[in-house]
């Protein structure tokens, strides 16, 4: 997929989100309505966490404990996602944080520090346009 | 010897069980699996009865939101690539596995092959288009496709179990699960596998089913008691169902060295073509009769031996006259083995039909009874010379046909015995 300019928000938008989001525990949904209203990139990790627990491939650790995992945690060999998963948390986190994100980026996404900098970098280069 | 291809699992998810128990239960005591159903919410829909599968939900696209009975364990993993027809096929292929004693690392070695068969997910595909359409290809869920397309089940499936043999999908409309146990047989006996699994599924659901009302193929019917009644002359179309039938087939060789009880021997299968009408069966059921000789045949079985036929017949009012006048031309010599279509209490399950009802089959054959003609209150004068028992028998078949009979005029029929 080549690069695209970044989502537009039409009014359908918080629906969308709603619906994105409501499979995630209300901590996550929280943290998200938080950085919604603030834009702290301080909130994002409670998202970002919840969203990776969701694509495990058992349901085996929870998102408290992905927190306490070491941020070098490897997203395949580590937390055992397939290339798949992480197009899928890709295109969610595009949706969530109305970011646009290219192949050759989602490549270099590694780990769990990797996925957390990156989106924090993001976010911050949209919130600056 | 030459390798001879027998059964040692059997898997059911489907409108009459759950399990085998529930299934053979059923079948004796003819209990159907129909509900009434409102499709697409829309009342004014004249088709009101489907063949439901109970214990299981699919409320929306998203696979978080699915539900299926406790007793089967799906990791998320994969889940993700699944359509709702893949649940149903991941339940009976664990109760297959377990029937015939096998774990999953006793598949792995590259003689156990998968042979598959499902029409796809149109529910998950019209989801996914969708999805594509609004985003004008921008976005796409990155397992839509695999979890829609017709082949579904054997991309899942067979990762899901590691499975380095042959791996397939078949894709001939309704005799679809048929075909891939014919062509399962001819891996075991050609010896290229030891070991095949067979698996047919359908999603139950309104993208499933409704599209044979766009042919005024379904019964408008709507009492569940009396829609599906195949060989009566009331009978106005075929009830739509889905579910899964999971069938372990071995060499009988094999199956001796393992120590686990045959359910019943697959001596022999035939298929021939129509070549009439790409929706309707020849009036004579000219390729329908072809493949049950060449299946005999095949089986070096003489049609008078045959103690049961488990019919194809739909209640489609040209479908069963057809199959009805083939079944007499193959047994015209005074020979009337039993027959019954055992869709009067399941419904049409389209691409599973065949395997699921081949594992009925099976389960007459381990359990020693046969089928009644559920629902048949006065046959259609074109069927009345079958032998069509109104109750299930307790008669143990020692030689049984499986009809199975699709599109383009596909037709399918499988030899099965009691093992010695």
């Amino acid at each position: 997929m080549e690069s695209r300019p970044p989502a537009p928000a039409p009014a359908s938008r918080q629906v969308d989100l709603d619906e994105k989001l409501r499979h995630l525990p209300e901590a996550a949904r929280a943290a998200f309505r938080r950085f919604r209203a603030s834009g702290a990139a301080a909130d994002l990790d409670g998202v970002i966490f919840a969203i990776l627990e969701d694509f495990l491939p058992r349901r085996t650790e929870p998102a408290s404990r992905i927190a306490q995992l070491p941020g070098d945690t490897a997203l395949m060999d580590g937390l055992g996602l397939d290339s798949l998963a992480i197009t899928e948390i890709v295109f969610f986190t595009e949706d969530l944080f109305g970011i646009s994100i290219t192949n050759e980026e989602i490549l270099r996404v590694r780990t769990i520090d990797d996925l957390r900098d990156f989106i924090r970098s993001k976010v911050a280069a949209r919130q600056a346009g | 010897m030459p390798p001879l291809p027998v059964i040692t699992g059997l898997g059911f998810i489907t409108s009459i069980g759950n399990d085998r128990a529930a299934v053979g239960r059923s079948l004796r005591e003819l209990h159907h699996g129909f509900e009434p159903c409102t499709f697409l919410d829309n009342p004014a829909l004249p088709v009101k009865v489907a063949g439901t599968i109970k214990g299981f939900a699919f409320p929306s696209p998203n696979w978080r939101d699915w539900q299926w009975p406790a007793t089967h364990a799906i990791d998320r993993e994969t889940l993700r690539g699944l359509a709702p027809h893949g649940v149903y096929a991941v339940c009976a292929l664990q109760q297959a596995l377990a029937e015939a004693g096998l774990g999953p690392d006793d598949l792995t070695d590259g003689t156990t092959g998968l042979f598959c068969a499902s029409a796809g997910s149109p529910y998950l595909l019209g989801q996914f288009l969708s999805q594509m359409y609004a985003s004008r290809g921008e976005r796409g869920n990155p397992m839509g496709i695999v979890s829609s397309i017709a082949g579904t089940l054997n991309f899942t499936l067979a990762t899901l179990y590691h499975i380095r043999g042959a791996v397939c999908g078949f894709v001939s409309a309704c005799s679809s699960s048929s075909h891939a146990l014919g062509y399962a047989m001819d891996e075991i006996r050609l010896g290229r596998q030891q070991r095949m699994l067979v698996v047919g599924a359908e999603d139950m659901n309104a993208e499933s089913i409704l599209p044979f009302h766009c042919v005024r193929a379904l019964s408008l019917n709507p009492d569940p008691d009396t829609a599906s009644r195949p060989f009566d002359r009331r009978r106005d179309g075929f009830v739509g169902t889905g579910g899964a039938v999971a069938l372990v087939v071995e060499d009988a060789a094999l199956a001796r060295r393992r120590g686990v009880p045959v359910q019943a021997e697959l001596l022999g299968w035939g298929q021939a073509g129509d070549g009439y009408s790409v929706a309707i069966s020849h009036p004579e059921g000219a390729g329908l009769r072809e493949a049950m000789r060449r299946a005999l045949a095949d089986a070096r079985v003489a049609a008078p031996d045959i103690d049961y036929v488990n019919a194809h017949a739909t209640s489609t009012p040209a479908g069963d006259r057809s199959e009805a006048i083939a079944l007499k031309a193959i047994f015209d010599g005074g020979a009337r083995p039993r027959v019954s279509s055992t869709k009067a209490l399941t419904g049409h399950g389209l691409s599973l039909a065949g395997a699921m009802e081949a594992g009925f089959c099976a389960l007459a054959i381990a359990e020693g009874f046969i089928p009644g003609a559920a629902h048949l209150e006065e046959p259609d004068p074109e069927c009345a010379d079958l032998n069509l028992p109104r109750t299930s028998l307790d008669e143990a078949p020692r030689l049984v046909l499986n009809n199975s009979s699709g599109f383009g005029g596909s037709n399918v029929c499988h030899v099965l015995r009691r093992p010695a």
